[in-house]
């Protein structure tokens, strides 16, 4: 096609504005972060485009093809279809709110931090509009060293382990995936003399029993560790933990759903034979991981873990979805992706607005929070309703559809699926109640009166610093219920907050990006089952940092303009989905046909 | 045939760039002798780099070319163009790695903790060396008969094993060479036996004559002749300690922890380069109708190579030796391409094109590695993995090229060694050896743990304080050279493996000559 590459352009203007930032080291944090987040809007902007022009059949569009490396059948060769289409542009659009939230809260290596970022976003929206085996294959692999660098440079607790762990995870799995790639090219060339490595052409191909099923398996692999599926998920609670917000909104609202889409990209179409003999085991695992998630989710003690383990739940809905072969199970798929992918976004950036007011994610560390940041608790309640299901909000479309496909396919399944519902909203809810509600500790009954005198600040810091002393070292710090005294050692957390005037890298302690913490974190035993000492983490920087004691009883400031700018577009998307799915569903729905028309 | 005037009055036209490089020796040699103190080591420099790019463009008189001389012992074909084209960039990324070394030497800590200098070179003798060996390497890789081979083999490993043992005041340095020395003489006898026993079963010389022999009569029974077994296996033997496989490998951490750093970076490719030319002359090009039986052997030593290479590796945390193992695992990705060369069609091609086109992508990464290694030795760091904390924050540009290097010694897409290792496993596919494939990407999984630790450490850690400032411009030019090589090429790889693939001219030969 001689048109313009509207596609190319989406996928490289992320490494355009990565290979700025590169070659010019002297722009310093001001001019790094803009360059940053124009090079995102852009993108998105020319997404936006890209969709406005898609026409709702279930063809791929804006096709490009470029002989790349004739001798063994690799061409470069991009192409878009609804589906792609509906996840590239949500892409986009958390690559700007990720993007958007990094813009105060890195605290070093800005160049790194963002040139990292940009190059994730590469990687990403080729995986999603790739044609070509191959040229899918490095963008896969791409953006594994940019993410493991940002979970390890920029994470929190544990980044190093995780960071390591989530790179060989997905390293070996994927290598896994490439001998697959390989034979099946391998097949293709045998059955007709043509090397090649386009997907559209070598779905045409018939493979034997053998292949079909091996090589699904090996592609299944690689995806189940990205998406994942249980049991494959191990690397994701401590990732989640430890990356940056920034990074784990990424991960969590993005880089999940490649995995899902790798299967209905690749796995579907290539071996029919192999998804018709590994899917009833795929149901299992993924029913597995819906409860299993549910259930863990439910003792989690750390915000990340909890909401890790919800994903992995959730994408249990998208990959059951699958594999009962209908359309309902199969959009329903696509609507959890979409679903999850704002919600999560939304909710791993409410947890980021916590942790930089109290830096922690520690659920025992916070109560009360509703009567401090009235606003944050709306956001916050919105995101849950949504994301346990509630109708009238998204994810109840996408998983009643998968509901409704797995009744179709095997009324136990949908059975088990239905009764999660009832555990998601208990771990949800249950965590809510212990966040946003509850009285919250160490704050003078008449909150309402505004702010305290400097005296009355005075008296009340001697006061809050002395139980403190008693609760953190008397009590080792683990009491297990937010008493007073357990908390009262956060409550000069409050001052320690920016006001967004101060603005800034410097006066924002982020757990995740502060080297205290991470070298506290970095002692503690391997699983946060018990509390983490979050008193002694916390008091270093109160205590070194004097000037911000004065401030003490001043209410936490809710949501800033920022923040709100941030969550407001995630906030409408995901009323508006749950309200009027239906242009969604025009877009991707022509491409689930034609997938489902060729499965048996 | 009648008088053989070939031999009297050889065609050195076709013989440009290995003339070149001979050439640029003995001119060293003299100019080491006669150059006045003052522009001695800039003049040799320039001599070398001259000589060697010069060399490069004549290869272009190369190519395309399917000729022998000399009474068919030196032939000029596809094969030759592209080894040479990979010794010689190998040959151009030490001589520009090792000029600040020459000058400067490697800083160690005295008695006192201060860092003096230490192990300065004598850049003459240096470069002298080095032009040999890489001729001798070339020879190699033109060799037309079992006797060009063998002096092309020996010349390139003797002036390694001077070179080895450079750092004359550091004990594992001369340890080092020893052991080479030692080990490689031990080995050049065992070759040597080898084609003796080849000569006498075959009653030739020349690759094609002893093809032809073989396709004749030998082949009937494959190795079944105890004679020509025998000869196999010394050769195999030979070979391998000649490219470090596994278990022929013993010499080479020593060697290559003792050596001066750039004398590593060069002797971790170049000998391995002639050596894995040794092989595709040899089992390619002479035995090539015994295929089926010596593949299998390659197959069973690359398995055993990448296995132990790189589970050895791990344990490693001085950083040279560690980059030893990891040469040695890589022998064994290169010898899948050898293994993968198994009877049917034009897909036996492909795999010695994977072959060279490995090596190639290796000489760039791995010179690159040890490049930066020289690059913390000259700042009195470098040995071991603490040297490299938070190198990322103090040097970012330097950590940055490290990390191409280690993320493409890993077969990390786009990088250069990504592409290699994804040619090698569609050739052990090709070949139906798709245990030989997946042992590629298990062993790849497993060497992602130590590279890795590198990029962590320089990105993770803090620093300890930031290097010294060194003057050392010839060497970050080497560095940046090899890291945009190592960052672009791959993605630009379609001329080298048309040019990989005109290896095949070397055998074009042999079907007509055997008849088939």
């Amino acid at each position: 096609m001689d048109s313009f590459p509207l596609l190319s352009l989406i996928v490289f203007l992320p490494t355009i504005g990565a290979l700025v930032l590169f070659f010019l080291p002297r722009l310093g944090p001001e001019g790094t972060r803009t360059i940053a987040l124009g090079t995102a809007l852009l993108t998105f902007v020319a997404s936006l485009v890209m969709l406005v022009g898609f026409d709702r059949d279930g063809s791929f569009q804006y096709r490009e093809t470029v002989e790349w490396l004739p001798s063994l059948g690799v061409s470069y060769a991009l192409g878009v279809d609804g589906i792609a289409a509906v996840l590239v542009v949500l892409t986009t659009l958390v690559s700007v709110i990720a993007i958007g939230w990094s813009w105060d809260t890195v605290r070093s290596r800005h160049r790194e931090f963002f040139v990292a970022m940009l190059l994730l976003e590469t990687g990403i929206l080729g995986v999603f509009l790739a044609l070509d085996l191959f040229v899918f294959y490095i963008f896969w692999e791409v953006m594994l060293i940019p993410t493991a660098l940002l979970i390890g440079i920029w994470g929190g607790h544990r980044r190093v382990y995780a960071s390591l762990k989530f790179f060989l995870y997905t390293l070996f799995s994927s290598l896994l995936m490439l001998a697959g790639i390989v034979a099946t090219y391998q097949a293709y060339f045998n059955e007709t003399g043509i090397r090649t490595l386009n997907i559209l052409q070598l779905q045409e191909g018939q493979y034997g029993t053998d292949l079909q099923r091996w090589a699904f398996a090996a592609f299944l692999i690689a995806f189940a560790v990205k998406v994942p599926i249980w049991p494959f998920h191990t690397w994701q609670p401590d990732a989640y933990q430890a990356a940056p917000t920034a990074a784990v909104v990424m991960l969590s609202a993005v880089m999940s759903k490649m995995g899902v889409f790798g299967i209905i990209r690749y796995n579907l179409p290539l071996f029919e034979e192999g998804a018709d003999w590994w899917a009833p085991t795929v149901i299992t695992l993924s029913i597995v991981g819906i409860l299993y998630g549910a259930l863990v989710a439910l003792v989690q003690q750390d915000l990340r873990r909890l909401l890790a383990f919800s994903s992995l739940s959730h994408m249990g809905f998208a990959t059951l979805g699958l594999f009962v072969f209908n359309t309902q199970g199969f959009e329903g798929t696509i609507m959890v992706m979409v679903a999850h992918g704002v919600n999560s976004a939304a909710l791993f950036l409410l947890v980021g607005i916590l942790e930089r007011r109290a830096g922690t994610s520690d659920i025992n560390a916070y109560s009360g929070v509703a009567s401090r940041m009235p606003a944050f608790s709306g956001y916050f309640a919105l995101f849950m309703f949504a994301s346990l299901g509630l109708p009238g909000l998204s994810a109840f479309i996408g998983e009643f559809l998968v509901a409704l496909g797995a009744w179709e396919a095997n009324r136990w399944a949908a059975v088990g699926t239905f009764m999660v519902v009832i555990f998601s909203a208990w771990y949800m809810l249950w965590m809510f109640q212990r966040i946003i509600f509850g009285r919250a500790p160490g704050q003078a009954p008449d909150a309402h009166d505004g702010e305290l005198t400097p005296e009355e600040a005075e008296i009340v810091r001697t006061v809050t610093a002395d139980t403190h002393g008693h609760g953190g070292h008397g009590h080792g710090g683990h009491g297990a219920l937010p008493s007073p005294a357990g908390s009262g050692a956060y409550l000069p957390g409050g001052p320690v907050m920016a006001r967004e005037d101060e603005g800034g890298d410097r006066s924002v302690p982020n757990a995740a990006t502060r080297p205290e913490s991470t070298a506290t974190g970095a002692t503690q035993p391997a699983e946060m089952a018990e509390l983490p000492d979050v008193s002694e983490a916390y008091d270093q920087d109160v205590y070194s940092d004097q000037r911000d004691l004065a401030g003490i009883g001043r209410r936490w400031p809710d949501v800033t303009r920022k923040e709100v700018l941030l969550l407001a577009p995630l906030a409408v998307l995901t009323i508006v989905i749950g309200v009027y799915p239906a242009p969604i569903f025009d877009t991707f729905g022509p491409a689930v046909e034609r997938i489902l028309a060729t499965l048996p | 045939m009648g008088l053989d005037l070939n031999l009297i009055a050889p065609d050195l036209s076709l013989a440009w760039p290995q003339v070149i490089v001979f050439v640029t020796a003995i001119v060293l040699l003299f100019a080491d002798a006669f150059i006045p103190r003052a522009i001695h080591f800039t003049t040799l420099t320039a001599i070398s780099l001259v000589g060697y790019i010069g060399a490069a463009f004549a290869l272009f008189t190369q190519h395309g070319q399917n000729a022998s001389t000399f009474s068919g012992a030196f032939r000029a074909d596809g094969l030759t163009v592209f080894l040479s084209l990979t010794i010689l960039v190998a040959a151009i990324a030490t001589v520009m790695i090792s000029a600040s070394y020459l000058q400067n030497g490697e800083q160690v800590p005295g008695p006192n903790g201060e860092l003096r200098i230490a192990n300065r070179m004598p850049a003459g003798e240096f470069y002298v060396l080095i032009a040999f060996s890489v001729f001798g390497s070339m020879l190699v890789a033109s060799a037309g008969n079992l006797i060009v081979l063998y002096i092309g083999i020996e010349l390139s490993a003797l002036a390694t094993y001077v070179l080895t043992a450079f750092a004359k005041r550091r004990l594992t340095s001369v340890e080092g060479a020893m052991k080479y020395f030692l080990l490689g003489l031990f080995a050049s006898g065992i070759l040597l036996y080898g084609l003796a026993w080849i000569y006498g079963v075959t009653g030739s010389m020349d690759f094609d004559q002893i093809a032809f022999h073989l396709s004749r009569t030998g082949a009937g029974d494959g190795l079944g002749d105890p004679a020509l077994l025998l000869g196999v296996l010394l050769l195999v033997v030979g070979i391998g300690f000649k490219m470090a496989a596994v278990p022929f490998h013993f010499w080479t951490p020593d060697a290559y922890d003792g050596a001066p750093t750039p004398v590593t970076a060069y002797m971790s490719v170049v000998p391995k380069a002639a050596a894995f030319a040794a092989a595709v002359r040899l089992f390619v090009q002479a035995l090539e109708p015994l295929t089926d039986d010596w593949a299998v052997i390659w197959a069973v030593l690359a398995v055993i190579t990448m296995a132990f290479g790189n589970i050895v590796a791990i344990a490693q945390r001085n950083v040279k030796r560690m980059l030893a193992y990891s040469s040695i695992a890589h022998t064994g990705y290169i010898m899948v391409g050898l293994a993968a060369y198994t009877r049917g069609g034009p897909i036996q091609d492909q795999a010695v094109s994977s072959l060279l086109f490995y090596l190639l992508a290796y000489t760039f990464m791995n010179i690159g590695a040890f490049a930066v290694v020289t690059w913390l030795q000259q700042r009195g760091m470098g040995m071991t993995l603490d040297d490299f904390n938070g190198l990322a924050s103090t040097k970012p540009l330097v950590a940055f090229a490290m990390t191409i290097f280690m993320a493409s010694l890993m077969g990390i897409p786009p990088l250069l060694g990504f592409y290699a290792k994804y040619y090698v496993i569609v050739a052990a596919i090709d070949a139906d050896l798709l245990w030989l494939a997946v042992s590629v990407v298990v062993a790849s999984a497993v060497s992602a743990f130590f590279y890795l630790r590198i990029v962590a450490v320089m990105y993770f850690n803090q620093a300890d304080g930031a290097p010294r400032a060194v003057p050392t411009g010839m060497l970050s030019a080497g560095i940046g050279v090899l890291a945009v090589a190592t960052l672009l090429l791959g993605l630009f790889s379609s001329p080298i493996i048309d040019l990989a693939d005109a290896w095949s001219s070397a055998q074009t030969f042999l079907p007509e000559a055997a008849g088939r």
